[in-house]
This record gives C-alpha cells, structure tokens and sequence, in this order.
C-alpha cells in the first residue's frame, strides 16, 4: 500500500528543509516545521472562507471544469483528483460574456485607489506570524481580499489596433506632415493646452513644433452642431480655440434619436480645453458626444497624422544613431541588432553654449554622439581649443571600456544636442565591452585573445 | 493535370498552390453544369483526389507529432507536415459551435466530415471573411499572422496551424482544438492564482516568448490570458496571432495590443519590438497574482498615463520574489527591461521566482498542469462560453475587392 500523495509531499518538503538548515535538535526542528505549515495552511484556507462568504455563492464542485489552482502545495504536477480538495475554496464570478471595449462608455467605474487599503486583518496577522520557508509557501491566495477592487471589468478585453504604419514606405512616398500657419499668440496658447496631456508632453521639440504645425483650424458657424458623437469611430483630437462646448453621456453608449438622446450633460469645455483625445491612439468609439454652444473656432488634430510624426522622427533619429554608431570603431563589431538595440537606449540631451559636456580628470561614466552643434576640446594647460567637433563626431568612447579619467574637457560651442549613452546602459544590454572588442580581435587576426592574460 | 498528380506523390513534402491557379479551379468548378471539357474534368478529379489527401493527412497529423526542440522547429519550415495551403474546402467539416469571436474573425470548433461516416475528429477553424479583414486594415496583420504560425508548428505550447485554405470569400486558418478553454476563465472564476500555478503557466509562457523571440524573430505583441488556452493535460497554448510579426532587427510601430497590455513605447509610438512582451508578461504575472492587471482606469488614457509613468504597486501580500520579477519586467526604460537585456530571455528564467521550475521538463511536457480539465471526450465544449450567433447580412466580395487584394491571400 501506498503512502498518500499529500503526505509524501509533505515529508520531501521537510527533507528539504532539514537538508537546507542541517538542525541540532532534529526534533524541534520538525515541529515547528510543521506548526508553520499548519498556521499557513489554515490561514489561507479561512482566507478562501471568506471569499465564498462574503461574496455570496461558492463555487460547486462540479461546475469548476479542472482541478483546483488554489492548492497550497507548491508542486503543480499533481494529479487531478489529489487537487480536487478545497474547491470550496473556489468563487464564481457571474460570467458576462458580452465583450466590452475599455472605451465603451459601459467600461465600469474605477476604483483602482483602493487596491493599497490594507485593512486586512487576515494578511496581517499572517505576515507576524513567523514566516513560512519557502518550500511551503500559502502563496499569494492569501493576499487580503478587502483590497481587492471589486468592480474592475471582469469581462474579455478587446484588442485594439491603430492604422499599418511602415516607416520604409513613408520614407518612399516623401510624405511631410500637413503644416497649418499660426501666430505666435496661437502657438503659445496651444501650446499652453496640451502641455497637460502626457501624449505631447513627451515629444521634443522637434516633435511638438510638427505637431503644433499640424493643427488645423476649423471654424463652427454655429450652436448645436455635434464636433462628435458617442459611439461614432473617433478620427481627431480638438483645442478648443475659441468659445464653449457642452459634453453629454448618454447611458447606452451611443448617442439615442429623440430629444434625450444626447444623455446626461457632464461637462463644458471652453477655451483652452481639449477633448477626443484618445483618437491618437487608436479608432475606439467615441466615449461622449460634443455639441457647440454657439460659433466657436477649434482646432483639429487626426490620429495617423500625430502617430506618423511622432514614428518619422524616431524613425529618423534611430537610423542617424546606427549610422553613427557604425563609425566607432570600439563598437565595430557590433551586429546590426545590436546595434538598434544600442541606438533604443540612447537618450538625448541639450546643453546651450558654454557648457561642460565632459571635464578632463573626472571618470567617465558615459559617451557621447554629437547629433547638432559644435563643441571644442580643451586640454589642461593649453589656452586654445585642441580640436574640434560636429555633427556626427563622438567622444567619451573609452569610458564603456574603463574607468580611466577624461583626457580632455568637451565644452558646447553652440547650442548642441548629444545622444548619451551610459556604460551601465551598454553593460545592461550587450554585456562588457571588452566582450566586443575580443570579438574583433577574434575575427579580423585570428590571432590569441590579447585581452586574455 | 501532371503537376499536381505529381506532388500527390510527393510524400510529406507538400508544394503550395499558387492563387491564380485556385481562383481557376473555382471558376472551373462553377462551370461545369454547362460543359467540362476534358481538360476541367482532369483538374476538377485531381482537386478531388488533393482534397481526399488533405483530408486524409488531417486526421494523422497528430499521431505523428512528439514535441520538437526549439531548433528543430526552426530547422526546415518547409519540411513540415503542417501549415501548408490545402485544397480542403469549409464543406469537408461540420460546424459545431463558436468557440471565439474577434472583430473580424470567429473560430468554430469544426468536426472532420468523411464518407466513411462520421469522423471524431475536431478541430478549432478559424474563419475571416476577406471583405471584413480589408474593411478594418487588417490585410498585413492576417499575413503576418498565416506565416508566423506556419512557421512556430510544432512548438508544445503554441497552436497548430495543421492547414490553411480559401474559398472565394473567406480565409480558413484549421487548428488544434484545445478543450480546456482559456486561462482567462479559469482565472476570472478563481479570481486569482496561487504563487504555484502562476509561475507554472508563467514559465510556459516564458518558453513560449524565448523561442518567438530568439528561434524566430517574432514579436507576439498581444499577450493576456483570453489568448492563452489550457490544453488536455493542462499544459497552455498560446492562440490568436493577429498581431504577431517577424521583427527581425527593426522596430516596428504600428499600435496593437490590447489597453491595460500595452508597453510605454507602443503608446509613445518611439518604436517597439519584442521588448513588448516582456512588458506584457510581467503585467500578466501580476494579474495571475493579483485577479486584475496593474494599470487600470475606466477611462483608458488614464490608464495609458499610468503605464507611461510605469509605477506598479503590489498587494502587501506578493511574496518579495514575485514583486522583484515584474518589477524588472515591467521598466519603462527597454535597456532595463528583463528579458530585453543581455542574457535575453535566459535572464528571466534564471530569476529567484522561477527556482523551482525545471525548464527541460517543462518544455517537454513531462508532468500534467496544475489544472487538467475534466471532458467528456474530444469534443467537449463545456469549457468554453456562449457567444451570440453570427450578424446576418454580411457586406459582399466583391471583384473590384478581389482584383485588388486577391493575391494579397494568396498564401491561404
């Protein structure tokens, strides 16, 4: 006769542990090993109590099609029916399977701020008691169930997907983005108005002057006319430039015929807001419909022509760091991936004339390619700049390599823009150096590994 | 007539039809009430005879199959038994039931028809209508997604594509049925997992995204667990490659996903590539976890924001090395991202979290998973759920459409 599963699991786990601790007193050893394992056990199953109380119906055995994902034993191969016990352990959510878009308006509320109440007193008191070797793990099935949002979307989450957009075909038609004139006191004021948005507060300037240039303005002759409405396939993002804009929520998701079919009115926006914004993203449904108060101005944005501004420029920046990359001979034998995966870390940064981009004598931690402006080296001791460099040049290379210290001051002679790449960045990603380098040597002479000995 | 009795023969080695050739055969066929010239007749029986082969090989292919090494996979796509375009028409099986829907596709699960009666073979045939698929854009990802599975046969825990075919309006794509239903299910009604079960899927998932990544240069770009299935022995299959596509060297920047899945650098549009998915994968460890994903708002630029800030609050009760895994998973910077870095996808399968996991067994299936489904037989459908009946009143192909975008499908 076999010994039953759960035992024999048990003793391995203690073998284990005694393996792992080697006790004196062997006997209190297990003891306690096993109190622990019994606190746990316990503590998780009245966690799971709790669950199927609190919430209403447990789940019934029989319509829970597999076994048991609850099981405390930290060994998933076991057989079906030794991991059918504590299915009362199980809760049935109330299935919905109407698939529900994030961007429906039906989308339920959130209340994600409550995830860090840890009132809890169940998890509490398991995380005092002594904590459980790891071997016996109650897992996180005991993480508290007060903290748990109970109305996240419970339902199938819709995949979304924005317009094919291909870089090397863009590169082909010659396409530029569409550029509307503005004065200054515009630029300032729409500049002003989606400085709040994270979308735009990441492009550089670069970025944010095509975008801006691309705003169109469109004229509303009149009260009453809908900019957009719920439930329509959203295309552009508006800036309101001048006059107010009424923002109904009509319950079922879509804008109804009759004199109520607009919903509930939620807000107002006025000069300076900004609405549809999630047309950059993607062609959800608009979640609100948006009416015009009277003759107002806005400005409109459409989502490719943000995406593709933003894909050219990374685009273009990604392939100028390769080919720079391509010139330094340290990273000679870098292969095309690596080095798009190196051109992906490096980070942008401006400094206006007359600064120290790198001091002589201090470490390097970084490198550098210039990718606008002219900078000049200066040595110690000599009144003139040594040399000079453009765009395209980099410097501070032997800093991935080593720790020596900067043999010369780079300062900016203009305003210049520099891609910086850290040696912890490089090491993160492609390892050491020297690595590379040994990868030339290997190849070009065949010769024995010079940085061996 | 010579060149296609000729790769009957061929044994195992299938050559593809090419488009041209099929749209004659369809145009033959409807002909032939009026007269078939000797000619139509040899094609029309040679079709025949194709179909009762493909047939045929469809009811083995399994018997054959053992699990692969990743470079075995990768080794000849070509010499695969399946995969490949077949002449099977929707006519040779019996819909069953919807055992999926997307916004252009519908996945049936769809029993083999043959003449010595009723076959018990089922399979999940996913259907797209053409007209559909070129309406929403989505020509380039039905491409993508034909070819990277064609290519990713064989793997323990990535869908089968055993064939694919055409007829004059609809892709055909025939899988594997895998009748335990999606992890999704089984996760909503357990609200969530335990450390155990989370990190045996999490390792399959693991496996599944070294090989996507390092064997084949794909980026799979949607992960969550509506697409991940439970096998009969409890083991995942990862389904639904709309979205998947060869990356290669190059970033990529067409947005798709799914909202709380999303990478920063999909939403900032800077360029993404297969660094997406270990982003995916630590929101995904994080929702076996904890019963919901990190980022979330009903409002989705909300939740946009907050995945572009990329700071991820834990239950008190996540165990040290859970939190330690997605932390490193879900870094907004790529060049801190595991999984992204050197050491690639072995860094994450070295992690802490991950001690208990023996990776060769894992990969060949060695032990059960910690839920095996109960079924009934083959066909169960228990596990999957009820979805509303097809819309009528569908909009038509028509030969404007086919002219232009017919040899686009051309690989179906």
């Amino acid at each position: 006769m076999s010994l039953p599963p759960d035992y024999a699991n048990e003793l391995s786990t203690l073998n284990r542990e005694i393996l792992k601790h080697k006790p004196a007193d062997v006997l209190q050893f297990c003891a306690n090993h096993f109190l622990r394992r019994l606190e746990s056990q316990r503590a998780e199953y009245l966690l799971a109590q709790q669950h199927s109380t609190a919430n209403g119906k447990g789940m019934a055995e029989s319509s829970f099609p597999g076994s048991n994902p609850f099981k405390s034993s930290s060994s998933p191969g076991l057989p079906a029916d030794q991991q059918a016990r504590g299915m009362h352990s199980l809760e049935e959510e109330d299935e919905n399977d109407q698939v529900a878009s994030p961007t429906a308006s039906s989308f339920p509320r959130n209340i994600m701020g409550a995830t860090n109440n840890n009132t809890n007193s169940h998890a509490d008191s398991f995380k005092a008691g002594s904590s459980p070797p790891a071997a016996a793990s109650a897992g996180t099935g005991a993480m508290d169930s007060q903290s748990f949002p109970s109305n996240y979307n419970m339902n199938r989450r819709t995949s979304v997907s924005a317009e094919s957009l291909n870089p090397q075909s863009s590169v082909n038609d010659n396409w530029t983005p569409p550029f509307h004139k503005k004065t200054a006191d515009q630029q300032q004021r729409l500049r002003a108005a989606v400085s709040g948005n994270f979308l735009f507060a990441h492009l550089d300037d670069e970025q944010s002057t095509a975008v801006l240039g691309a705003l169109q303005e469109k004229p509303i002759p009149a009260k009453d006319i809908k900019i957009i409405t719920q439930g329509d396939v959203g295309d552009y993002f508006y800036v309101v430039e001048g006059g107010t804009f009424d923002i109904y929520v009509s319950a079922s998701g879509k804008l109804e015929a009759g004199p109520d079919g607009l919903g509930k009115k939620v807000n107002t926006v006025s000069s300076g807001g900004s609405f549809g914004e999630l047309a950059l993203m993607y062609n959800a449904p608009r979640a609100a419909t948006v009416v015009s108060t009277g003759p107002s101005t806005l400005w409109a944005l459409d989502r490719v022509t943000f995406r593709r501004i933003l894909m050219d420029t990374a685009f273009q920046r990604r392939r100028m760091y390769e080919s720079f990359l391509e010139e330094v001979p340290l990273l000679q034998s870098l292969t095309p991936y690596e080095r798009s995966k190196i051109a992906d870390a490096l980070e942008t940064v401006k400094f206006p004339p007359g600064s120290h981009i790198i001091r002589e004598g201090e470490v390097g931690e970084s490198f550098f390619l210039l990718e606008s402006g002219d900078a000049e080296v200066y040595k110690r001791g000599v009144e003139k700049a040594v040399k000079m460099y453009k765009k395209g040049d980099y410097f501070g290379e032997l800093a991935l390599l080593n720790d020596a210290p900067r043999a010369a001051s780079v300062v900016s002679k203009t305003d210049v823009k520099v891609a910086k790449l850290g040696k912890d960045g490089f090491q993160r990603l492609l390892g050491p150096v020297e690595g590379i380098m040994r990868r030339i040597d290997y190849e070009a002479d065949g010769a024995v590994d010079p940085l061996a000995t | 007539m010579h060149h296609i009795t000729q790769h009957l023969h061929s044994n195992g080695h299938r050559e593809r039809q090419s488009n041209s050739s099929l749209g004659d055969r369809q145009d033959k066929k409807r002909s032939i009430f009026h007269h078939e010239s000797k000619e139509e007749k040899e094609l029309r029986e040679a079709d025949n005879a194709q179909r009762e082969t493909d047939k045929q090989f469809i009811t083995q292919w399994e018997d054959e199959t053992k699990v692969l090494s990743p470079d075995d996979i990768v080794r000849d796509p070509d010499q695969k038994q399946v995969g490949h375009s077949t002449h099977l028409r929707l006519q040779d099986f019996e819909l069953i039931k919807t055992l999926g829907t997307g916004t252009f596709a519908r996945v049936w699960l769809a029993r083999l028809l043959s003449k010595q009666g009723d076959s018990n073979k089922v399979y999940a045939l996913k259907i797209l209508r053409k007209v559909d698929v070129i309406k929403l854009k989505q020509v380039e990802h039905v491409r993508n997604e034909r070819k990277v599975l064609a290519a990713v046969a064989g793997h323990p825990f990535i869908t089968t594509m055993v064939a694919s075919f055409q007829d004059n309006d609809t892709l055909y794509m025939l899988l594997d049925y895998c009748p335990g239903g999606e992890v999704f299910s089984y996760l909503r009604r357990a609200r969530r997992f335990n450390e155990a079960t989370s990190q045996f899927y999490a390792a399959e998932i693991a496996l599944i995204l070294e090989f996507l990544h390092e064997k084949e240069g794909v980026a799979y770009r949607d992960l969550k667990p509506e697409n991940i299935l439970i096998d009969a022995e409890g083991h995942l299959k990862l389904v639904d490659f709309g979205f998947a596509k060869k990356v290669h060297n190059h970033e990529t920047y067409t947005l798709c996903g799914t909202p709380e899945y999303l990478a920063p650098e999909v939403i900032r549009n800077t360029g993404h590539g297969t660094a997406v998915d270990w982003w995916a994968f630590g929101i995904l460890i994080y929702e076996f976890l904890v019963g919901q994903p990190p980022f979330w708002d009903q409002n989705p630029m909300k939740i946009y924001e907050q995945i572009v800030d990329g700071n991820v609050r834990y239950p008190s009760a996540m165990s040290p090395d859970a939190r330690d895994l997605i932390g490193k998973l879900c870094a907004v910077d790529t060049s801190k991202r595991l999984g992204n870095m050197n050491g690639g996808a072995q860094a994450v399968k070295d992690h802490p979290w991950f001690r208990n996991i023996d990776w060769d067994e894992l990969y060949y299936r060695k032990r059960p998973g910690p839920i095996v489904p109960h079924l009934r037989g083959p066909a169960d459908t228990r596990n999957f759920d009820e979805y509303d009946p097809e819309p009528e009143g569908r909009e038509p192909y028509t030969d404007e459409l086919k002219n232009k975008w017919d040899k686009s499908f051309a690989d179906f």
